[in-house]
């Protein structure tokens, strides 16, 4: 039998232990046993190791592979150059090991923030005796004494209890506490009230408990143990850079042997081809490609923190922009999580006020003071725990919203309260007892009075001293009633005709009801009683239970928590950028529905799935539901949000979930992109999120959206022109070769374009604003690459071929100019040589500054862009100028790079390879235009 | 197929949780069993008392469960002994718990655990009790590997099992990803994977069919223990059934070992079984 089915004695016994706890070596025995009562991160990666995966992926260990040759061959032929080469690729391969170990890395604090949530020493009984322990040294079978404010160490069975409120909002996600108790129960284990769980909170009153689980085998280590378990996978971007790298190694390594085979043909020693071969490789690499993506990612999620979301890992960025279906809360993501008292309902005078309705009225009018409208907000006033401090109302939102209406309708009143049951999720309602005569119409005590307040009592009551009134969810509320109150006469309750409560009065009820969920609103039911004597204070439970019977019905209030404001245009941008909406909310169905159509979520009639139809259904069913168009989860718990998600990733989708509760956090860690609450989440959602929004507002999701969708074009567009730079570095390896020339370009001044010159207007690409038709597009799919054929052949046999062309008309034009006659060879410290070199080099910058306009969409023109709507571009362009005359022109620059200083004239002949090469983009962008246009005519 | 289980109970409280999972069993399965406490040489008194009051309530708990229910009291080598009484009575299967070196130790090297599964000559289970008072599981889960060595045993210990605690089942198969070099690991969708179940899994179902014991299938993906304790966690499963690792020392050193990890790791009670055809932790 499980725990909660068991008697407290049973339950005892099962746990081989008593009343008086454990013995000091039975309790040590246990901890062997089974271990600390401590939350841990399971199977997490030292820092360290993730820092050395760095050096050990693919294009590493190709990078590592190359530094050996290069230190082999410089020991057996020194003085080749190779020592630099191999140290330079050294520190290649360490700026991007850093670099994307800053990508990717993210401190995991989730689970240390789960850790804070259970309690530091605990009061246990062992051997009879009270002792404080550290609450890790708690085992199963000890007995814990739980009193108001404390934290529960371990799952516990109670075995006493005097009043006990237990919240157990870090499991279940709701705030309010609970009425526990000892007794057996034969219903299920995460409901049983004799279960108290670890993590949660005493809110009041005291009991003593047998703990069953500790650690890592509580429920709460279960959200521990799915919140670090959560296998951790490469973002879409990380995979498609690591599918560039694949690319790009497959390139580099078959050019390489492709040209040490030819130089070997041709006849050259082994040396100088290997040192070409070697060369080959470092000028396909992109050794700035991870740096730039880095920086580029950075500098988008500042761009989305402006917009109100605060990315956490770099990565996520990109992702956001890949998502197809966003999970949503409704509470103050969707809604403005201000409640309003939006309609009131009483029976009284059922037609009096004409149409049948019933008194409803509008809040923002003041409600009329008549007599069940009356009643129905006295009840409100007092069966409340909010305040009205100068105006300002503190406490649980929709409690403020009631008195809000109460007093607006009654002002302020005095009466002595005396009792209170508060709010319990599972009795779903609220009762208190306060003096009848501070109750307005309660001042009297004739026996007529009294006998119209009871009207299924034919005989005289006793004088009645106390008035209890009871609020809470109508189910749970009008089984309690007998009468309703139908007076429409102004303060006088005890004139007020009450009649009993009949299938027809019952029947307008649950329409009024129903009409008002229809309209989205929460709706409270309201009842009251006249209470005689009562004998002994402070109440007994039993005693309630004689008090919350034959309740005289008030009416209904229906609250509205109206959408924000923003969220019916987000939502229309979701629609049109193929973005596919999932409402989970623990709201009834009819109110989420209602929210959702004035949301624009929903515009036909949609699949409704509750939580109780959910934990029936298998994963195949759901995952036909998930197909609809138009799907809203009601009544859920955070553990179906997890169990959604899942689902949703497993047929391929790419899901953003937003949360904000401690149990939240296993469903924000196995989403694509979690998003956390920045203003109502907790620690624990906040650590577990990829994204943090800082006004909770649905509408923030869906711009960081469009900022990461244009973070992807991005992207493309610094890799197609970081990618067209390759070929001027290649093709000068391939002319040494081929042609027997000095070598046009050296591996440092490849390396000084690469992770140089490149970097910053690459940079300034990644910044483009995104583009209009941007969230006018389904999401991307899965099998679109970041580099295909299209971008990698107009960057490598269009625009990087113009580029080889500046590079080596530079070469040549300072060789000619400085007398260089074919085949003659120049020493490396030649200055002739160093100048020729140099102008290769800028030959390359030249181009690349036309190529960084011509990069700035695929098919738009620049003019029509604008060459100063990206203003980054233009400081790109300055930083890369003022770094190619560092380069160029400073003695340091000269002596690490091997440059010498160019003349003027040698700018001014580079110049057209620049313009030339971007009309030519132009004239290519028009045809490509041309044919989209044909395309769609 | 079980006529004779023996339950190995010692002074320790989770000796006596596992022992109730063979008095379940053996009332599923009506066998005979039996409860043997083996004292080592030198015994502390406080030992003897805690296990043999440990006894007796599992005597009492059988023999109220209507079992035919023996007890053992041996003094000795516990491992030898219960490979001579295995022998000499013709048990089926030994129900064992684990201890805490057997989570410590890497690879299981020199634990009770992989003695009792090298030695023993019939079917072992042992188990990793981790939650005192959640016993009578609801769901129990069952990882399945592709090639499964001791199917019809296997499908009868779940289904005596589930039938015992009336508890439903779950098999949770892994699929072994599918990767291309410039790809990566390649996203299939449940559907797709079901294309790929090993013939094995299929043939457990039947088994499990065949008990009429209702169950449902998933397929996960990722590395299996991980895996394995988080599906656990996330469908709170109160118990885990796993076959004993089939890999060698070598391989787990050079591949890891998931039965070692999940006994490390589980959120929930587990039992790591081993049938007669697969002799090797």
């Amino acid at each position: 039998m499980n725990i909660q089915t068991l008697s407290k004695d049973e339950a005892l016994k099962s746990l081989l232990t008593s009343v008086n706890g454990l013995s000091a070596t039975e309790a040590v025995k246990r901890l062997h046993e089974y271990g600390l009562n401590e939350i841990k991160e399971i199977r997490k990666v030292p820092l360290y190791k993730k820092f050395l995966a760095q050096f050990t992926h693919f294009l590493a260990v190709l990078l590592w592979a190359a530094v050996a040759l290069c230190f082999l061959s410089e020991y057996f032929h020194p003085g080749e150059g190779l020592l630099s080469l191999g140290i330079a690729i050294t520190v290649v391969i360490f700026i991007n090991a850093v670099f994307t170990f800053i990508q990717e890395y993210r401190a995991e604090k989730a689970v240390e923030e789960l850790k804070k949530l259970l309690p530091f020493n605990v009061k246990v009984i062992r051997e009879g005796v009270v002792k404080e322990v550290r609450s890790e040294k708690v085992v199963p079978g000890d007995i814990i004494l739980l009193s108001e404010g404390d934290k529960v160490p371990a799952d516990s069975r109670l075995i006493e209890s005097n009043r006990l409120m237990v919240n157990n909002a870090p499991l279940t996600g709701e705030s309010d506490a609970r009425l526990r108790g000892p007794e057996a129960f034969n219903g299920n284990y995460f409901d049983s009230p004799n279960i108290v769980f670890a993590g949660t909170l005493v809110v009041s009153g005291l009991g003593r408990a047998v703990a069953y689980a500790t650690g890592m085998s509580t429920e709460f280590g279960k959200i521990a143990h799915l919140t670090g378990g959560v296998q951790e996978r490469l973002s879409p971007l990380q995979k498609e850079i690591v599918r560039v790298t694949k690319i790009v190694a497959v390139i580099a390594i078959t050019t390489g042997i492709f040209f040490f085979a030819l130089g070997f043909f041709i006849g050259r020693s082994f040396w100088h081809n290997f040192l070409f071969a070697v060369g080959i490789i470092i000028a396909n690499v992109p050794e700035g490609l991870l740096p730039t993506v880095t920086l580029s990612l950075a500098m988008g999620s500042q761009r989305m923190a402006k917009k109100k979301a605060l990315i956490k890992t770099l990565t996520s960025v990109e992702t956001l922009g890949s998502v197809t279906v966003i999970c949503t809360d409704k509470t103050g993501t969707l809604t403005q999580n201000k409640m309003e008292v939006e309609k009131v309902w009483t029976l009284e005078g059922q037609g009096a006020r004409g149409k049948g309705r019933g008194g409803r009225d509008d809040v923002g009018s003041g409600f009329k003071p008549v007599p069940a409208t009356h009643m129905l907000m006295q009840t409100a006033y007092f069966c409340n725990n909010a305040t009205c401090d100068n105006g300002a109302y503190k406490g649980d939102p929709t409690d403020a919203a009631i008195l809000k209406a109460a007093r607006e309708a009654l002002g302020d009143i005095k009466a002595e309260r005396i009792a209170e049951i508060p709010f319990d999720s599972d009795r779903k309602r609220m009762t208190v007892v306060y003096k009848g005569s501070g109750v307005q119409g309660f001042k009297g005590s004739s026996e007529q009075m009294l006998s119209a307040l009871d009207p299924l009592t034919p005989r005289p009551l006793e004088p009645f001293q106390y008035v209890s009134f009871t609020k809470g969810a109508l189910e749970t509320v009008l089984p309690l009633c007998s009468g309703i109150l139908v007076s429409d006469k102004v303060g006088a309750i005890h004139e007020s005709p009450l009649q009993q409560i009949t299938e027809d009065n019952k029947n307008s009820i649950m329409q009024a009801y129903h009409s008002m969920m229809d309209a989205g609103l929460r709706v409270i039911a309201f009842a009251y009683k006249p209470v005689g004597a009562i004998h002994e204070l402070p109440l007994q439970l039993s005693d309630f239970t004689d008090i919350e019977s034959d309740l005289v019905f008030a009416g209904l209030m229906g609250l509205e928590d109206p959408p924000r404001p923003e969220v019916p245009d987000a939502m229309k941008k979701c629609h049109d950028a193929g973005i596919k909406v999932i409402m989970i909310t623990g709201d009834a169905s009819r109110t989420a529905i209602a929210i959702a159509r004035q949301i624009g979520l929903i515009n036909n009639e949609p699949v409704v799935i509750e939580g109780h139809e959910m934990d029936i259904m298998p994963d195949s069913a759901l995952r036909e539901k998930l197909l609809s168009s138009e799907i809203i989860f009601a009544r859920m718990t955070p553990v179906h949000k997890m169990r959604v998600v899942s689902v949703l990733e497993d047929e391929g989708e790419r899901v953003a979930v937003t949360g904000d509760g401690v149990n939240d956090a296993p469903a924000l860690k196995k989403a694509n992109i979690g998003v956390a609450m920045g203003m109502t989440g907790t620690d624990v959602a906040r650590e577990a999120a990829d994204i943090i929004l800082l006004d909770d507002n649905f509408a923030s999701i869906v711009n960081a959206i469009e900022e990461g969708r244009g973070i992807f074009e991005n992207i493309r567009k610094f890799i197609s022109y970081i990618f067209a730079s390759n070929i001027p570095e290649i093709v000068p390896y391939i002319a040494y070769v081929v042609f027997s020339i000095p070598l046009p370009l050296t591996i440092m001044q490849i390396l000084a374009v690469d992770l140089g010159t490149d970097m910053f207007p690459a940079l300034a690409l990644g910044a483009e604003k995104p583009a209009k038709e941007v969230m006018k597009q389904p999401p991307r799919s899965p099998d679109e690459k970041l580099l295909n054929s299209r971008i990698l052949g107009r960057a490598y046999f269009f625009l990087g071929p113009i580029e080889a062309a500046a590079g080596l008309f530079g070469f040549f034009y300072v060789l000619k100019s400085g007398g260089w006659q074919w085949g003659a060879t120049l020493p490396q410290d030649h200055l002739l040589y160093m100048q020729a070199t140099t102008a290769c080099l800028a030959g390359i910058i030249v181009s690349q500054i036309g190529n960084v306009f011509a990069c700035r969409s695929f098919h738009e023109s620049v003019f029509s862009l604008g060459f100063f709507s990206n203003r980054l571009i233009l400081y790109g362009i300055i930083i890369e100028l003022i770094l190619s005359a560092f380069i160029i022109y400073h003695p340091l620059g000269n002596m690490i790079f091997g440059t010498g200083s160019l003349e003027l004239k040698v700018w001014l002949v580079l110049v057209p390879f620049g313009t030339g090469l971007l009309l030519a983009e132009e004239v290519r962008k028009f045809y490509v235009r041309r044919m989209i246009r044909n395309r769609f005519i | 197929m079980y006529k004779k289980i023996l339950a190995a109970v010692n002074e320790f409280s989770n000796s006596e949780i596992s022992a109730r999972y063979a008095l379940t069993l053996a009332r599923s399965c009506r066998a005979k069993l039996f409860l043997a406490f083996i004292a080592e040489e030198n015994i502390h008194k406080d030992k003897l008392k805690h296990a043999e009051a440990a006894l007796e309530r599992l005597f009492m708990d059988a023999e109220g469960s209507g079992i035919d229910v023996q007890t053992i009291v041996e003094s000795g080598e516990p491992v030898s002994e219960i490979a001579e009484i295995v022998k000499a009575q013709g048990i089926d299967l030994v129900f064992t718990a684990t201890r805490r070196e057997d989570i410590r130790k890497r690879f299981f090297v020199r634990t009770l655990s992989r003695q009792i599964m090298v030695r023993l000559p019939c079917s072992v289970a042992i188990v990793r009790v981790v939650r005192m008072g959640g016993i009578h599981p609801g769901n129990i889960l069952v990882p399945l590997s592709g090639r499964i060595p001791d199917i019809e045993e296997r499908a009868y210990f779940i289904a005596k099992l589930a039938e015992g605690f009336d508890s439903g089942v779950t098999l949770f198969h892994l699929h072994k990803p599918l990767t291309g070099f410039f790809h990566g690991e390649m996203h299939l969708t449940p559907l797709q994977r079901e294309a790929h179940i090993p013939k094995d899994v299929e043939e457990f179902r039947r088994q499990l069919h065949h008990y009429n014991i209702i169950h449902e299938k998933k397929i996960g993906r990722g590395g299996v223990a991980r895996a394995i304790t988080v599906e656990a966690a996330h469908k709170k499963n109160d118990l885990i059934v796993m076959g004993a690792s089939e890999r060698s020392l070598l391989k787990s050193i050079m591949r890891g070992n998931p039965v070692e990890d999940v006994l490390r790791h589980t959120p929930c009670n587990l039992i790591i079984f081993r049938g007669t055809k697969n002799r090797q932790l």
